[in-house]
């Protein structure tokens, strides 16, 4: 019995590992443009097409498949980035909202004329078990749970030391203290929405090789699991969307096995619907921005 | 004054050339029985509308050029469902009032046909099912209600009930868990299972339902892994097979626990994506083109040769069905609607897939193939039948 919940535990934070990866790209973006962005699983599409494509196409290794999808992701990221994202700096909220929403339709339709709509089999990755606690997992999975690891502590130590990273908090502060001191707000905008993008992607491609099936689709099953985390965590708060994405991925698995996968899905909106009674600003901050 | 009579002029002469054009529409092909097929020729589906009617025109033409039936051709006109009940509906009024088509085969989606039945019924003109697996269909048929309505296609739950029998019967399985797509289709499939399973001495432990596009299913399967169930019924999308497929070696459920039910266990690239989980799989199918008969065979051959491509099921039902409604009318020995359908209702018909007789619900008891997924190849393991119960009234 212990050991069942352990292992459901683990598979929460499986799950939350990757939430946490798309969210805090999401979250970042928000502190700085203040646009939530609905778009955001279509760049975790958009690494895993780029992954299955030099794959499929090119029949590269899969860590080769990795730097492709998130590379191929960064381009498109600077061409968004440049005519779309950098424009919504300081525009009212409706205008991030509809441009992200075009763009998600734009990507996601784009994507399914060049490759068409049909499920795609990504081959990649390290799908063989291992056996840890006494139960078994993918050997991708536990490397997810490392990388997630990883990135967090780049970001944090990225956001409290680095130059970029202080403009960053700056910027989601105050956009016209920053312009008055100098920082380069639009630079700044768009170097964190193609470091938002390029996280996502680099989600997608760590869980293609488990979840197998490739479609233009896709990224919008993440784009609204991810938004009930980032609300939780705090907008714009690093640390709160990593906490946030774990309790979300150990609540879900504990649901699906003791109340039924059924239900699964509810648990995202219902926790959500608490915080925002509870506490709207987040579960872990009450002012904190990164 | 003068306007006014002009326009009651023209339209009387338009009156008149439309019931010229009725007459000569009807009357074209003199001594032909005309026979409308409704199937999906555009939209989404329009890959099986298509299959469905070149499969019915090569049945048409076997018989037309074997002399037709007692001298008589047939002739086939094509309405399109688009695969919505609306069009549907137009299309089978179409073929009843304006193209006067003595029977109508039709349609593929079974939310369409269900929409089809109430004006067969009331326009008295034979509707015969060939495609469409919705229990519902002939259970409003025979003494349920529609006497105009005929199917010649297992449906869902002759399906549940041949698997569910064959894990029970044949590989001694009576634990049981479900994981199947929470849809209309995926819980009809497992309320039909459970209807027969007390009948079996088997029983489900576990029961669970997955959304469309769901990926994550390590905590349900750890959870079926613990409940000892020897086998997981599972009537699903065929998209995310491999994904659970893939999952399932992970918990260490594969080669030890086989997937029965059906979503497409024995499609080449989902057995490449898990062979081990996928290793015994079992699943029903109502036709294949390697389906080992002589008559199903040089059915495909013929169909190779005219169209260029492998006939797929929804082909060979509408070529079958053709061929078993031309027997009905032969028997009776005119084409008058009520004759058919009599015989229609006590045919005894060698199919490719075996004999084909009509219950009480005028639904056609067939068999099914069964496939089981051996050495990451299905192996077909023969074809079974099974007799469903209607609810008492």
């Amino acid at each position: 019995m212990l050991s069942a919940i352990l292992e459901q535990i683990v598979n929460g934070i499986v799950s939350g590992s990757v939430y946490a990866i798309v969210a805090v790209g999401m979250t970042m973006i928000f502190g700085v443009l203040r646009a939530i962005n609905f778009a955001h699983g279509e760049y975790y599409m958009l690494g895993t097409f780029g992954a299955w494509f030099a794959i499929e196409y090119f029949d590269l290794p899969y860590p080769v498949a990795i730097a492709i999808g998130v590379i191929a992701t960064a381009v498109i990221a600077v061409v968004v980035g440049k005519f779309v994202m950098q424009r919504i700096v300081g525009a009212p909220p409706e205008t991030g909202v509809l441009a992200t929403l075009g763009i998600a339709l734009v990507l996601q339709n784009t994507v399914i004329l060049v490759f068409g709509g049909g499920y795609k089999f990504f081959s990649g990755g390290y799908i063989e078990p291992v056996s840890i606690f006494g139960f078994t997992l993918a050997e991708q999975r536990v490397l997810i749970i490392i990388v997630c690891i990883l990135v967090f502590v780049g970001l944090e130590l990225m956001v409290t030391y680095s130059r970029m990273g202080k403009a960053m908090r700056a910027v989601s502060q105050n956009i016209e203290c920053c312009a008055v001191v100098g920082i380069d707000v639009p630079q700044v905008a768009l170097r964190t929405f193609i470091l938002g993008a390029c996280l996502a992607a680099l989600s997608g491609v760590l869980t293609a090789p488990v979840n197998v099936s490739v479609y233009g689709g896709m990224g919008e099953i993440i784009t609204f699991k991810t938004l009930p985390v980032i609300i939780m965590g705090g907008l714009g708060n690093v640390r709160g969307t990593f906490f946030a994405a774990m309790i979300l991925g150990i609540a879900e698995s504990l649901v699906a096995t003791y109340v039924g996968l059924q239900f699964r899905d509810t648990v995202g909106f219902a926790t959500l619907l608490l915080v925002l009674m509870w506490r709207p600003h987040g579960l872990f901050s009450a002012q904190a921005r990164f | 004054m003068m306007h006014k009579l002009d326009r009651r002029a023209f339209c009387f002469a338009m009156g008149l050339i439309g019931l010229g054009a009725g007459s000569i529409d009807a009357w074209a092909e003199d001594g032909a029985i005309r026979l409308g097929i409704v199937a999906p020729m555009s939209g989404p589906n329009s890959r099986y509308g298509s299959y469905s009617l070149r499969g019915a025109q090569l049945a048409a033409e076997e018989i037309n050029s074997a002399g037709g039936i007692g001298g008589r051709k047939i002739a086939i006109t094509s309405g399109d469902s688009q695969g919505t009940p609306v069009e549907g509906v137009s299309a089978t009024r179409r073929l009843i009032d304006l193209d006067k088509v003595d029977f109508i085969i039709g349609d593929v989606s079974s939310s369409v046909t269900l929409a089809m039945q109430p004006v067969a019924e009331d326009a008295g003109v034979l509707l015969l099912n060939a495609a469409s697996s919705n229990p519902k269909i002939t259970y409003a048929a025979g003494v349920g209600g529609f006497k105009w309505t005929f199917r010649n296609y297992p449906t869902d739950e002759n399906r549940a009930l041949i698997v569910i029998q064959y894990a029970v019967e044949k590989r001694g399985f009576t634990k049981f868990a479900v994981l199947s797509v929470d849809s209309d289709y995926g819980r009809a499939a497992v309320d039909f299972t459970k209807k027969y399973l007390p009948g079996l001495k088997g029983a489900i432990l576990t029961e669970d339902y997955y959304k469309e596009g769901e990926v994550d299913f390590r905590s349900v399967l750890a959870k079926i892994r613990d409940s000892g169930a020897q086998a997981i019924i599972m009537y699903g999308n065929a998209d995310t097979t491999p994904i659970i497929g893939r999952q399932m070696i992970e918990v260490g459920l594969a080669g030890k626990v086989p997937l029965i039910g059906n979503a497409e266990f024995n499609t080449e690239s989902t057995i490449k994506a898990a062979p081990k989980a996928l290793e015994g799989a079992v699943e029903a199918a109502a036709w294949l083109p390697a389906w080992d008969a002589p008559r199903s065979l040089a059915f495909v051959e013929k169909f190779k040769a005219k169209y260029r491509e492998t006939p797929n099921n929804h082909a060979y039902v509408h070529w079958e069905t053709v061929h078993l409604l031309a027997k009905a009318i032969e028997a009776a020995g005119s084409a008058d609607r009520a004759k058919v359908r009599d015989e229609l209702s006590k045919i005894k018909y060698d199919s490719a897939m075996g004999e084909v007789t009509f219950d009480d619900h005028n639904q056609a008891r067939l068999p099914m193939i069964l496939l089981q997924i051996e050495n990451g190849k299905p192996a077909i393991k023969g074809a079974y039948s099974a007799e469903i119960k209607y609810p008492a009234k």
